[in-house]
């Protein structure tokens, strides 16, 4: 065999020429032309993709920045007992009588008040003009403090009350005099007050602690609209699906790849899972909107039925990132464990599964994390456009009680018609990538952590 | 080999471990050991020599039923372990592998601390009551395996972080302390240099003391110097089993005599 290729040598081809290493040659040249050329064409891909990112960061960031800043105005109220508790007894019964209605006097005086003090003149014959300037909820806030001091009725209290879309939108210059004349919700006369007011400092921005904790307003009032209530029922959808997905995702795959004998059932199984994986997740909804609200009849719109209808989609993703990981476990550690006459589980149990934990919370996480983000499997079952209003009473009514989920709020904002709500879309976007990112440091973390232990 | 040596060895002659007949293993449709039988004899050193897929490792695997962890891998004839067979129904094969250890090609400790690694064995079959007994398991295992000088002051450090013949020493230790009787060597030396592999064969002849053993090794001059007994593999056959000294001077079978020659392999 040697031989005759040593032969058959010099017919095969020309012999190569004599030449210098110094000097390139017309292959290698056009070899490294090639080289040059492919990683131009990779470190332009990854410039565009971080253009994109930036872009995308950016806009997000200045978008909805000002979702985190509301305008409020600082009135010092009297709380006249002569309008609230008109027999003096103090009965919190016939105080919760007095509706919000009646409590509009008392904010009307309030201002009028401070502009009185800050030398403003009052244009407005009607106090229900001034009003506007304040957000339609003031006088439910006012109550709601009335109800639970009753004791401070007859004194002055100072309010940080929520002011009107519209004022808050001037203040973030997102409201013009121009865009007020076709508003019937404030005039252009208003500006001129709270440009007065915010002159005097009864009219100021500050940090928006509602939007982070509050619950979800009437399409009116979107100054008090916030994603507290969504963010909690997307907490106990995650937990629903953390609680089902991860032990019957790990049981799976571990027996699946670990005792399942090799035939064409499991072929047929694991062909199956990896084609979940990529089913769009809508038919998960309609699989949950038929299997647990109109057969096991579950109530609708709840974090339970949310939750599970995320965990079927979950599955096939942890199922596989958890097979991936344990196959990557080398072999030689299962036949030292078997070697020493450990059974098959202990070996899984002992050796296995401690070093492919890494990836099998890596694969959780990121299961997780996709689950957070989706939304539309929440459409079919009535999560979507729920007004997430009051918080749930308990843990068991904030599994079974109808709420919606931090995307589904986001989309149902960006659908209102109020441009004060786009705002708020992407405010709640910067807190639901918070969260995602949050989650993905977790995961590096995690693993880092069980790496270390060798 | 001095007469000594052969004086005891037929003292040991009829002091039978293992006894395999007609042997047969197939990974699917490939028939990889063909009727194939052994006497293994008890506190002896037996090496199986053969060129690469002759079927030494896979009959080796055979004998702890290692095998059983491939799902194509069928396994016929008798394998008998004092007398009893090991492929009976009734055995279970973890019992089994406690009763005969096994040390592999690759040095392959458990990502653990040097103690834990010992430990895992006596503590899944229960060999000590408490702390102070597996203590007592591992340094003896340890001394056994020819390691406890270097790693007594580092015992919580992890086993992977030893040299590759430590950590060859490391998995014979593990493989000693679950107190086997019949030790299998899959080619224990091949990812060693030298200095490591006199160590590991030193400790090999030690071993012989108190256990059979056998060892599948690619280098004739390693069945040479560490087994009494030899058997040469060659394509599925087990073409001939004898003393080691005869093996390696008079062979029968001219398959032999050209594999140790150097002439096939």
């Amino acid at each position: 065999m040697s031989d005759a290729s040593l032969q058959s040598g010099p017919e095969m081809g020309t012999p190569r020429a004599k030449s210098s290493i110094l000097q390139l040659d017309q292959r290698t040249k056009k070899r490294n032309a090639a080289e040059a050329r492919f990683r131009a064409y990779g470190i332009a891909a990854i410039a565009v993709g971080l253009v994109f990112l930036v872009v995308l960061i950016t806009s997000i960031f200045f978008k909805g920045v000002g979702a985190f800043q509301q305008t409020f105005i600082t009135l010092d109220v009297e709380l006249l007992e002569s309008k609230l508790d008109k027999t003096g007894e103090r009965d919190i019964e016939k105080i919760k009588k007095v509706t919000t209605f009646g409590y509009n006097p008392l904010i009307e005086n309030a201002l009028k008040a401070a502009m009185e003090e800050a030398g403003v003149d009052n244009p407005f014959a009607k106090g229900k003009d001034l009003r506007k300037m304040l957000s339609s909820g003031a006088a439910a806030d006012l109550r709601r403090f009335v109800i639970a001091n009753p004791d401070r009725i007859g004194d002055t209290v100072q309010f940080r009350l929520l002011a009107s879309s519209r004022v808050d939108g001037y203040l973030k210059d997102r409201v013009t005099r121009e865009s007020l004349a076709r508003d019937k919700n404030l005039t252009p006369v208003h500006l001129d007050v709270v440009d007065q007011l915010k002159g005097a400092g009864v009219v100021a921005k500050s940090f928006n602690l509602g939007f982070i904790t509050g619950a979800d307003a009437s399409e009116s009032r979107p100054e008090q609209a916030g994603i507290g209530v969504s963010m909690l029922g997307s907490l106990y959808m995650m937990l629903v699906v953390l609680a089902c997905a991860l032990p019957i995702g790990v049981a799976a795959s571990i027996y699946l790849e670990e005792f399942a004998p090799q035939n064409w059932i499991t072929d047929l199984i694991e062909v199956n899972i990896s084609n979940l994986a990529a089913v769009p997740s809508i038919v998960f909804g309609i699989l949950g909107l038929a299997v647990f609200i109109q057969f096991a009849h579950l109530p609708q719109s709840a974090p339970l039925v949310g939750g599970l209808v995320l965990t079927l989609m979950t599955l096939p993703t942890i199922i596989i990132s958890t097979r991936a990981s344990l196959k990557s476990v080398p072999p030689s550690i299962r036949e030292a464990a078997l070697g020493v006459g450990a059974s098959k589980m202990q070996t899984v149990f002992h050796h296995v599964l401690p070093l492919a934990m890494p990836g099998i919370l890596t694969g959780t996480i990121i299961g997780l994390a996709q689950a957070l983000g989706e939304t539309a499997p929440l459409l079919l079952i009535g999560m979507v456009g729920y007004i997430a209003s009051n918080y749930p009473g308990g843990i068991i009514e904030g599994f079974m009680s109808p709420n919606s989920a931090m995307p589904a709020q986001i989309y149902e904002w960006a659908k209102r018609a109020d441009p004060a709500y786009y705002e708020r879309a992407w405010g709640g976007i910067i807190i639901l990538l918070v969260f995602l990112m949050t989650m993905n440091i977790i995961a590096i973390i995690l693993r880092r952590r069980f790496e270390r232990r060798w | 080999m001095n007469d000594m040596t052969k004086i005891e060895r037929a003292l040991e002659m009829n002091d039978m471990k293992i006894s395999a007949k007609n042997v047969q293993v197939y990974y699917g449709d490939t028939h990889a050991i063909k009727d194939v039988s052994v006497e293994i004899e008890d506190k002896t050193v037996t090496a199986f020599i053969g060129p690469s897929g002759c079927g030494k490792s896979t009959f080796l695997r055979c004998l702890n039923r290692m095998n059983d962890t491939i799902d194509i891998c069928r396994v016929e004839g008798d394998i008998l372990l004092d007398g009893e067979d090991i492929y009976d129904k009734r055995v279970d094969p973890v019992q089994l592998r406690a009763k005969v250890g096994m040390v592999f090609q690759k040095p392959n400790p458990f990502p653990k601390s040097i103690y834990d690694n010992i430990a895992y064995g006596p503590r899944i079959h229960g060999l000590a009551r408490n702390k102070a007994e597996l203590d007592e398991i591992v340094e003896k295992s340890l001394r056994r395996g020819a390691i406890w000088d270097e790693v007594k002051d580092r015992l919580h450090a992890p086993g992977t972080g030893l040299s590759g013949g430590q950590q060859q020493r490391l998995c014979i230790a593990r493989a000693v302390a679950t107190e086997p009787e019949v030790l299998l060597m899959d080619e224990p030396c091949s990812a060693l240099d030298p200095i490591a592999t006199a160590q590991v064969e030193e400790l090999i002849d030690e071993l012989r003391q108190s256990y059979s053993v056998v060892i599948v090794t690619h280098s004739m001059q390693q069945a040479a110097r560490v087994s009494q007994k030899t058997a040469f593999f060659h394509l599925g056959n087990l073409v001939e089993y004898d003393d080691t000294t005869k093996i390696f001077t008079n062979p029968e079978d001219p398959r032999t005599e050209s594999y140790i020659t150097g002439r096939i392999g």
